[in-house]
């Protein structure tokens, strides 16, 4: 017997989808069938603003604004562990908020952090440590024991390494792994995101349509890209999407109310 | 759906798959019903529901007002508007009633001659359902979060229950078992559905824990949401199951996997042998409860579904995929607690504003033929509802 056995699941088509005339024109609609994340976070990327940093820090996407652009949160989640394991992307936990990851791509990190290092002493610590880490290491923090034996790094070039921004100190004895020059961005995000929130609290009836917000003036508490923050607010789950005849609406979230 | 029948009749399926398939069918089509209703005896939010296992057809409710109520589910009046009616109560009246909050109720497993209560006047009872006197009772210490009767128990009936001032959960019979090792008060326990000797507890200090009764020295292990990545925490979170007070628990009905829900408003699938987190990602599932959120899970579908309250409506996830299939609307205020008819894939839901609303699958409407031929032998059916059919129009146009 060879008939295919289909699951009982897709039968019922759990998940109805009903197309948006407004989305689906600027191009950005949810991605049916197999999900592509690497061309999803390579869209984001070029949502992010390089010139704000003066080129000193590679493009960071979150993780949860991929939640934003594909559908099954499951499947996002193991597409970009695959990632993180093959040495591509690299995952880095923000201080902010224990669930927000920002995602960085292994060669773009690489290069940025050397163009930084460059004329300084510590540059061959920093060498040292990116050649270690990118292709097999998949941590978000290290501690002590870890980068003396396994990686035998010296007390000293460890201090090194966190002089050059590479690592940030969690608690005595370890590390996490960071962005050399991210505070500023971690700065601008956060600022970013409560102005974003702001103007979705303040509109009538505390919702609006995605593509009008979009097209709203930002303040200059906003320095990315609005395009940016949204995929940001939806992905982390700060706004309610709910899909209307004229496209999604963004609905503000109070705790309290379902 | 055709083709499930043909599979099955000409043997190229296994029954049991059709009967999966519908069940699936009906869950997904769950909607209020107006033509059934439960009883409305409570006068204050109902924090607990259970239907006994036996036959499913009479159902216990427990409020804040330290009342319960026994339910009739089976519609035996051969019309489709009914109200599932109260048998009988515990009420304000009688001698034995709890003084405060009943926090859980429930059958005993084997037969519907027995129930067991817990509340917080820091009583746990044990009552005959002819009599409603309660046969036996036992005092403890402090409020009795919940308690939970293991349902494949053979060789033992205990019933474990935890309360608030302990930060242990009891398992008591006659003798009084106390397992030790959590840090802070234990909101939710549950027996595993598939050994009568594996218990999982959930505590305000965000760890799940399993434990053995045969061993009582210390508990099997915990639930580690990072799967041993200490990587990923800051050191004092490591080797909690939850960023926040984990306040539910649920086994899946083949008792492989665990859910638990905690106040940091994620849902989180275990494997209940290796206690490793699926890594299933439900999203943000609101969570605001203070005291235990009972949630359950449907039996014989095929994705399995899960039904938390969230707020004031019902969230309905698969299991494995994570997505939110659809949230039920209904309830005026919080839900408390939800409770899942196997037989009849029904979806039975209390909460604060008192109501019990009962979630029935929509059935498909005859088709149009059926509906003549209906009218012509004078079926028992009305098709249209008396106050929809027109008296003014003509029969000559």
């Amino acid at each position: 017997m060879n008939r295919k056995r289909a699951l009982i699941a897709d039968t019922f088509c759990l998940t109805k989808r009903r197309r948006c005339a407004a989305d689906s024109v600027t191009g950005d609609s949810q991605a049916d069938g197999a999900a592509d994340i690497r061309s999803s976070l390579k869209y984001l990327v070029t949502l992010f603003s390089r010139k704000l940093f003066n080129d000193s820090l590679p493009p960071v996407v979150l993780k949860h604004q991929l939640y934003s652009l594909h559908n099954d949160k499951t499947a996002v989640d193991k597409q970009v562990n695959e990632l993180r394991e093959n040495g591509e992307l690299l995952m880095f936990q923000l201080g902010f908020d224990s669930e927000a990851f920002a995602l960085v791509f292994a060669e773009d990190y690489r290069a940025k952090v050397l163009q930084g290092e460059a004329g300084r002493g510590t540059l061959g610590t920093v060498e040292k440590f990116l050649a270690k880490l990118i292709p097999s290491c998949s941590d978000l923090s290290f501690n002590k024991e870890k980068m003396l034996k396994e990686f035998l790094f010296t007390d000293s070039e460890i201090t090194q390494l966190v002089k050059s921004g590479v690592l940030t100190v969690r608690d005595a004895g370890s590390w996490w792994l960071s962005i050399p020059n991210s505070g500023k961005f971690i700065k601008y995000f956060i600022k970013g995101r409560k102005a974003v929130l702001g103007m979705v609290k303040k509109s009538k009836y505390g919702e609006i349509l995605k593509t009008e917000l979009e097209g709203r003036r930002t303040t200059s508490q906003v320095k990315f890209q609005m395009k940016y923050h949204i995929h940001d607010i939806i992905g982390a789950e700060l706004v309610e999407c709910i899909q209307t005849t004229s496209g999604t609406l963004l609905r503000h979230v109070d705790g309290n109310v379902n | 759906m055709l083709s499930f029948l043909y599979a099955r009749q000409s043997g190229l399926d296994d029954p049991v798959r059709l009967r999966r398939a519908e069940s699936t069918r009906r869950v997904l089509s769950l909607k209020l019903n107006h033509n059934r209703d439960v009883d409305r005896i409570h006068g204050n939010g109902i924090n607990t529901l259970d239907i006994e296992v036996i036959d499913g057809r009479y159902m216990l409710s427990g409020g804040s007002d330290g009342v319960i109520v026994i339910y009739d589910l089976e519609n035996n009046s051969k019309k489709p508007q009914y109200t599932c009616k109260a048998i009988c109560t515990v009420g304000r009246s009688s001698r034995h009633v709890h003084k405060f909050s009943v926090e859980t109720v429930q059958w005993y497993p084997h037969d519907t001659g027995m129930f067991v209560s817990s509340s917080f006047d820091k009583t746990m009872k044990v009552w005959d359902t002819e009599t409603l006197k309660p046969a036996e009772e036992f005092q403890f210490d402090g409020n009795v979060y919940c308690h939970h009767m293991s349902p494949v128990a053979r060789r033992h009936s205990l019933v474990a229950g935890v309360f608030s001032d302990q930060t242990k959960p009891s398992a008591c019979e006659l003798v009084n078992v106390s397992l030790t090792g959590h840090r802070g008060e234990i909101l939710s326990v549950r027996w595993s559905p598939r050994y009568d000797h594996i218990l999982a507890t959930a505590s305000t200090d965000s760890r799940v824990r399993i434990w053995d009764v045969r061993r009582a020295s210390g508990s099997l292990f915990t639930l580690d949401q990072h799967n041993g990545d200490k990587s990923k925490v800051s050191s004092e979170a490591v080797n909690t199951a939850h960023n926040g007070r984990v306040n539910g628990l649920c086994f899946t009905a083949d008792g492989l996997h665990l859910l638990s829900t905690g106040t940091d408003d994620r849902m989180r699938l275990w494997n209940s042998g290796t206690g490793e987190n699926t890594l299933v990602n439900y999203g943000k599932v609101v969570n605001e409860s203070r005291k235990g959120l009972k949630f359950t899970v449907s039996r014989g579908c095929s994705p399995e579904f899960v039904f938390v309250p969230c707020g004031s409506s019902v969230a309905v996830y698969g299991l494995h995929s994570g997505e939110l299939i659809t949230m039920l609307r209904g309830h005026y205020n919080n839900v408390d607690c939800c409770e899942f008819h196997p037989d009849y894939q029904e979806l039975y839901s209390g909460g604060k504003d008192c109501n019990i609303l009962a979630w029935v699958p929509v059935l498909r409407q005859p088709g149009i033929e059926d509906d003549e031929t209906n009218s012509k032998r004078g079926g028992t059916q009305a098709a249209i509802n008396p106050a929809f059919e027109d008296a003014w129009s003509s029969d000559e146009d």
